[in-house]
């Protein structure tokens, strides 16, 4: 807990640059991550132990907001992906490549192309939260 | 022009420990913000601490957080921030009075990586130097240019997390030596490096490269020690 509090201070104390709001990024798209693997799994683990509470589970997916969050949580399993192998890539196939101009371009690049790789399955599921939210899908 | 100084103060015997303190004063565009501390302390509050030696970049003790950045005061001048200076003490380090951090525990870090040349071999046979081509001289160029002033350490957001991670300082001192064709300790300078405390713990964040004065490529240095770790060198 001391630790968190030490790099929330500090964190909110130093200013920051692409290399650390993309640290930020991975850091919560990755718990986000766990988290919903982890609903997930309790959900799934229903169909065995309780499965007449099955449906009204899966029925939270269909929630407004959990519907959204899901939306944004493709955003962050994309960025994760992506970031992840920016970092592999620099750290452990061409460190010499870690110049403060590459580190910069390749933060915004990754950042950009997350974008558009999210966007058609943005564009899905933002339909399917209009139709089930305000259109009466079932 | 004029500028505003605002400065981070800590006392430890003093009721809020903790306060800012406001300056006014004149400066030309070409001083440093040594300068300014200097005269703020000499001319309005003597009992400003900061620490300081060389003046020039060298020595490394005045590192410091200037406008939300770790910067050597001496080395960056009032153009460079405009007419509103914050000076602050490095962030994870604990606060001994106002600019002044205890810096044992980063030291201790330096040493954990023993910093100098590992080599039992005996001398060559005109009992002279060990040699080294200029290639293999420049293998480390970039390490050898550190000075300790602990501005990539305390700029590394791990380190703030965890004051017991050993720190880009402390790997570029690794990367020195293991880089050094006249060394044979390889094993002895990254022992400290192999364990949750040591080099995996970076996550490429990048903000050592930036604060470095001296423009060290840290990054690139960091990753170099794991895959010689990893590779072998």
């Amino acid at each position: 807990m001391q630790s968190l509090i030490n790099f929330t201070y500090a964190s909110t104390h130093y200013r920051p640059r692409e290399g650390m709001i993309a640290f930020l990024l991975h850091r919560i798209s990755g718990l986000a991550t766990l988290l919903f693997l982890s609903i997930h799994i309790v959900d799934t683990s229903l169909v065995y132990f309780y499965p007449q509470y099955y449906n009204d589970f899966i029925g939270l997916y269909r929630l407004p907001g959990f519907m959204l969050a899901e939306i944004a949580l493709m955003a962050g399993v994309i960025y994760h992906g992506l970031n992840g192998f920016r970092i592999a890539l620099f750290d452990l196939v061409l460190p010499s490549a870690w110049t403060i101009q590459r580190e910069r371009l390749s933060v915004r690049l990754t950042i950009l192309l997350a974008a558009i790789l999210w966007l058609p399955a943005g564009i899905i599921m933002g339909g399917n939260f209009i139709g089930y939210t305000f259109l009466g899908w079932h | 022009m004029l500028v505003a100084l605002k400065i981070k103060r800590f006392d430890p015997e003093r009721k809020p420990a903790a306060w800012w303190s406001n300056y006014k004063l004149e400066a030309a565009p070409g001083d440093r913000v040594l300068d300014l501390l200097v005269r703020a302390k000499d001319e309005l509050d003597g009992s400003l601490t900061f620490r300081r030696s060389c003046a020039h970049g060298i020595c490394g003790s005045d590192a410091m957080r200037i406008n939300g950045t770790n910067r050597l005061a001496c080395k960056t001048l009032v153009r460079e921030l405009g007419s509103r200076i914050t000076v602050e003490p490095l962030l994870g380090m604990r606060v001994e009075k106002d600019l002044v951090v205890d810096m044992e525990p980063f030291l201790a870090s330096y040493r954990s990586v023993k910093p100098y040349l590992i080599n039992d071999e005996p001398l060559p046979a005109d009992g002279r130097e060990r040699r080294q081509s200029p290639a293999e001289r420049l293998r480390f160029d970039d390490t050898t240019k550190c000075i300790l002033c602990g501005c990539c350490t305390a700029a590394c957001p791990v380190f703030w997390a965890d004051g017991e991670y050993v720190g880009p300082a402390a790997i570029v001192q690794a990367h020195r030596f293991l880089f050094d064709s006249r060394d044979r300790g390889a094993g002895e300078h990254t022992a400290a490096l192999l364990d949750m405390k040591g080099v995996w713990r970076c996550r490429t964040i990048f903000q050592c490269t930036l604060s470095c004065p001296r423009e060290i490529k840290i990054t690139q240095a960091i990753a170099e020690v794991k895959q010689a770790i990893v590779l072998g060198k």
